[in-house]
């Protein structure tokens, strides 16, 4: 919910164009930048793209029920959304409904109502604890602790490792995201761990939070091969039977040799960039964990001086057409810098935050040119 | 996003328009099970005109691909455009998801 009073938006959906027109016309004299949609699915599109406070929702709508249009906003809006029906007898069976709306007006209604409701609305809101208003803050209270509770799995301090420089940024898109990386120092180097969770919010991120748990448990074996069968097989039978898959690259880095082994889960977004020569793109070795049986059989490569890997996810791809210039892109964005930490800020600016549907987040791992340093 | 479906001869073909993505998913998922409930296994998804398709559309197409074959028959998909193309590739389910150039095709082989 967007709390300043001076960039509040609206979203009408209405298939009505005399009704929709009406209510444009009210909600605009109250101050609202004012969209509208005559179809469910573009009111959700408009809902998403212009981030409103407030929606007006009819209930009937040509392309989809309002009731899940309603549901929908609700996974990723916390907007006020007003329900308009016709028959008088729905607004009983709809009060009784966790349907996510905030009041239901039957039609015909008076621009004096509406008005009215809206303010009650706002002035609830407003008002901490106030019965509505006070739940909606309660959820909005439990969302932004998600999302430092997934900040704080998110690798801390910078890693201490000789010629080596390692750097990430996440970019949710909702307070929380399906996106996450991990990486910790061991014995002989470094373990890297990226992954990228269907879907988008809290779901997503449940998801995340178990993967890393499940691949941190299976740091200890000694060769990657068998480490990531076991974990795939932990995360197999966590997403059980929620539908849900995961991308995921895990690498573990030899510092002393640059050797890099490492297993690619249907990401296929990683790049390895050497110092001098051309970008290598990492093809995916099996299907995501989750998503259909599988074998994930392991690669290497070696990590030169001067020489980066790079992890990007797909909301960074959803900005180009395609890998090759999606490829070419990424490292022109990280040859243009000369640390890990501005090479991951680069990437992200390739997908601006406005532009950008899908969590994004970018990984680099950057051994030191023996000369530079 | 729009979903119809028509039954052919010896398969049922699910037309998918728009952006196969997270609002999308969960109605092709309803529609593909309400067509194998109604005792059509054999279906070809035709993404002709599916421009974009994200995680979450692949999820519903891999879910759709398990509740075909679980009733005995199979999912495939036709037409499929670059986009939709390129996650199939990078997800490696390329090698799952069987692509025809077009539903006619799909099923001629069996």
């Amino acid at each position: 919910m967007s709390s300043s009073l001076e960039m509040r938006r609206a979203v009408v959906i209405e298939d009505d164009p005399d009704i929709r027109g009406l209510l444009v016309r009210i909600l605009a004299k109250q101050g609202f930048e004012v969209s509208e949609a005559g179809r469910g699915y573009d009111g959700i599109e408009l809902v998403r793209s212009t981030g409103a406070a407030l929606v007006t929702l009819d209930l009937n709508l040509p392309d989809i029920d309002g009731l899940e249009v309603c549901k929908l906003l609700r996974e990723f809006s916390d907007a006020f959304i007003i329900m308009l029906t016709a028959r008088v007898e729905e607004i009983d069976r709809l009060t009784g409904l966790d349907s996510g709306a905030d009041d239901y007006i039957n039609k015909p209604f008076s621009p004096r109502e509406i008005q009215a409701r809206i303010n009650a609305l706002f002035r609830r809101a407003a008002a901490p604890l106030a019965s509505t208003g006070g739940l909606q803050l309660a959820a909005q209270d439990d969302l932004a602790r998600a999302a430092e509770v997934q900040q704080s799995l998110l690798p801390q301090e910078s890693v201490n490792l000789d010629d080596y420089e390692v750097a990430g940024r996440f970019r949710p898109s909702r307070s929380v995201g399906g996106d996450f990386y991990d990486w910790y120092p061991t014995r002989d180097g470094l373990h890297l761990t990226f992954a990228d969770a269907m879907g988008k919010g809290m779901g997503a991120a449940l998801i995340a939070a178990t993967v890393r748990a499940v691949m941190r448990s299976e740091a200890g074996r000694a060769d990657i091969d068998t480490a990531f069968e076991a974990a795939s097989r932990s995360i197999e039978a966590d997403l059980g039977q929620s539908g849900s898959f995961v991308t995921l690259f895990h690498a573990r880095l030899d510092a002393v040799t640059g050797k890099v082994s490492y297993v690619d889960a249907g990401h296929g977004l990683a790049l390895h960039l050497p110092a001098n020569g051309d970008v290598r793109r990492l093809r995916s070795a099996g299907p995501p964990v989750g998503a259909w049986v599988g074998r994930w059989p392991s690669a290497e490569l070696l990590l030169a001086p001067g020489d980066s890997l790079v992890v990007v996810s797909d909301g960074v791809l959803d900005a180009f057409g395609n890998v090759e210039e999606f490829t070419s892109r990424v490292e022109a964005a990280v040859r243009s810098q000369t640390s890990a930490e501005e090479a991951c800020e680069a990437i992200l600016r390739l997908a601006p935050a406005d532009m950008a549907e899908d969590d994004v987040t970018a990984v680099v791992v950057r051994r030191t040119d023996a000369i530079g340093t | 996003m729009q979903f119809s479906y028509e039954l052919k001869d010896s398969y049922a073909e699910v037309k998918s328009s728009g952006r196969l993505n997270m609002v999308a998913a969960p109605k092709l998922r309803e529609l593909v099970s309400e067509v194998v409930a109604g005792g059509n296994s054999r279906i070809v998804v035709n993404l002709e005109e599916t421009v974009f398709m994200d995680s979450s559309g692949l999820g519903a197409l891999i879910g759709c691909l398990k509740a075909a074959r679980q009733a005995g028959g199979d999912l495939r998909i036709s037409g499929v455009q670059p986009q939709v193309k390129m996650v199939l590739e990078l997800t490696n389910m390329d090698r799952v998801l069987a692509a025809y150039d077009s539903p006619e095709v799909a099923f001629s082989n069996d």
